[in-house]
């Protein structure tokens, strides 16, 4: 007994090498065989054989699915749909054809509908980078207010302390108490040069608009 | 996301026995059946045209119904056929000869006969019966079509209705050269043409949308 399968497992590997597309033949025609039977009796109700061609196909459909795929959470997704595909119309297995013609075009159809909706959503839809996100500093966002760089051009032309307090309390819109500690300015000097900074820029931008 | 074992334990617990499918040429001859009747009660309420038998020995007559009744039931079966999974496509090229039959039948006698139509040729009040055959025949019959090919929803939704709605189509025109007068040229073309064409894209249109309504409920629940 224990000569038999090492004497025996070398020869099968011989005979496996030399005739292996007619070996995966036989051997895939029986799994059919096994899965058809499987699929008829879970037509008929009976769970641990439903279960058991299910767990058998998950690999199968695994393998399939891989070559449609990269992505291995997309993998996983397309299998899945395909078993719930083949749950809800295993009315339509006939037993007396085989299986795996049934079980790989519904599976195909599957792939293919997720890549369809994939490419759809890609040519619709554009992932957020950090380009994207928006920042306080006036800066970064001049370019979307749309008389900004005038603004800006007007308020370089103020003397240095109405410059800095329109700039701390208006454009950056921060608080009084922020301000005075920011630029070292006291909270009464930053209001009156405020005023006088709004005054003259008032002047400046009717000035140029009355013309 | 569920995981995948979990998945298969679900759809195991819930393994209910089904009824297998009987085969497509089986479920082709019940909706034929049912067509039969739809007509048959037709021709009962409104009565046959009355030129029938004459008509029907006119060669170009008869092969144009011929060839409109041919379409109708290779489509139906061809639409069956489609709806499974593990048939060829192929075979929704089945109806084609029959089709190419008839629309070119009717495309000849629009040729030779243009002349033939005057301004009596075509009456209002015969329209609006035409049209009422139209609803009555097409609507039962795109309704069992519908429910029928509910399995194909999930694999080959646009190949199934086509050739169903082809089937309701050519059946439809049937129902119409045999219950009135519509010889007329334009009318011919009108309602043949007409008919086919307003099925198929009611059922490009809508198609897909009625599918999902009478799918298979596990189906669309993750979408």
């Amino acid at each position: 007994m224990t000569h038999d399968p090492g004497s025996r497992g070398p020869s099968l590997r011989l005979v496996g090498k030399g005739e292996s597309g007619g070996a995966d033949q036989t051997a895939s025609a029986a799994r059919d065989i096994d899965w058809s039977i499987l699929m008829a009796r879970a037509q008929e109700g009976d769970r641990a054989a439903y279960r058991r061609l299910l767990q058998e196909i998950t690999p199968y459909l695994r393998s399939l699915a891989a070559r449609r795929h990269r992505d291995p959470g997309d993998v996983e997704d397309s299998v899945q749909d395909v078993l719930l595909t083949v749950h809800s119309i295993r009315q339509t297995y006939d037993p007396t054809r085989p299986f795996a013609p049934w079980l790989v075009a519904i599976a195909n159809r599957r792939f293919i509908d997720r890549l369809r909706r994939q490419g759809r959503t890609r040519n619709r839809e554009v992932p957020l980078t950090a380009e994207h996100e928006t920042f306080c500093e006036p800066a970064a966002n001049l370019e979307e207010r749309p008389d900004g760089r005038e603004l800006e051009g007007m308020v370089s032309h103020l003397p240095p302390a109405q410059q800095k307090a329109v700039r701390l309390l208006k454009l950056k819109e921060l608080s009084l108490k922020e301000a005075a500690a920011m630029s070292g300015m006291s909270i009464t000097s930053l209001k009156v040069n405020t005023h006088r900074a709004l005054k003259s820029l008032r002047k400046m931008l009717l000035d140029r608009s009355e013309p | 996301m569920i995981k995948t074992p979990d998945l298969i334990a679900s759809l195991a617990a819930n393994a209910t026995p089904v009824r297998r499918l009987r085969p497509p040429v089986m479920r082709a001859a019940c909706w034929l059946l049912l067509a039969a009747v739809v007509l048959t009660l037709l021709a009962v309420n409104q009565g046959v045209r009355p030129d029938l038998v004459q008509r029907l020995q006119e060669p170009a007559f008869a092969v144009s119904m011929t060839a409109a009744l041919l379409t109708g039931v290779l489509a139906a079966i061809a639409a069956f056929l489609v709806s499974l999974p593990d048939r060829s496509r192929l075979w929704a090229l089945l109806p084609v000869p029959a089709l190419m039959l008839w629309l070119s039948n009717v495309g000849y006698q629009c040729l030779t006969q243009w002349v033939a139509i005057g301004p009596e040729g075509m009456s209002f009040g015969e329209a609006a019966r035409c049209f009422a055959t139209l609803v009555l025949t097409g609507l039962p019959l795109s309704l069992a079509m519908l429910v029928m090919l509910r399995y194909a929803a999930p694999l080959r939704p646009t190949a199934a209705t086509f050739m169903g709605s082809l089937a309701v189509a050519a059946i439809t025109a049937t129902a119409l050269s045999l219950f009135h007068v519509i010889d007329a040229t334009v009318m011919i073309l009108m309602w043949n043409f007409g008919t086919a064409a307003l099925f198929v894209g009611l059922a490009g249109l809508f198609g897909r949308r009625m599918f999902r309504w009478v799918a298979p409920r596990t189906l669309y629940a993750r979408d």
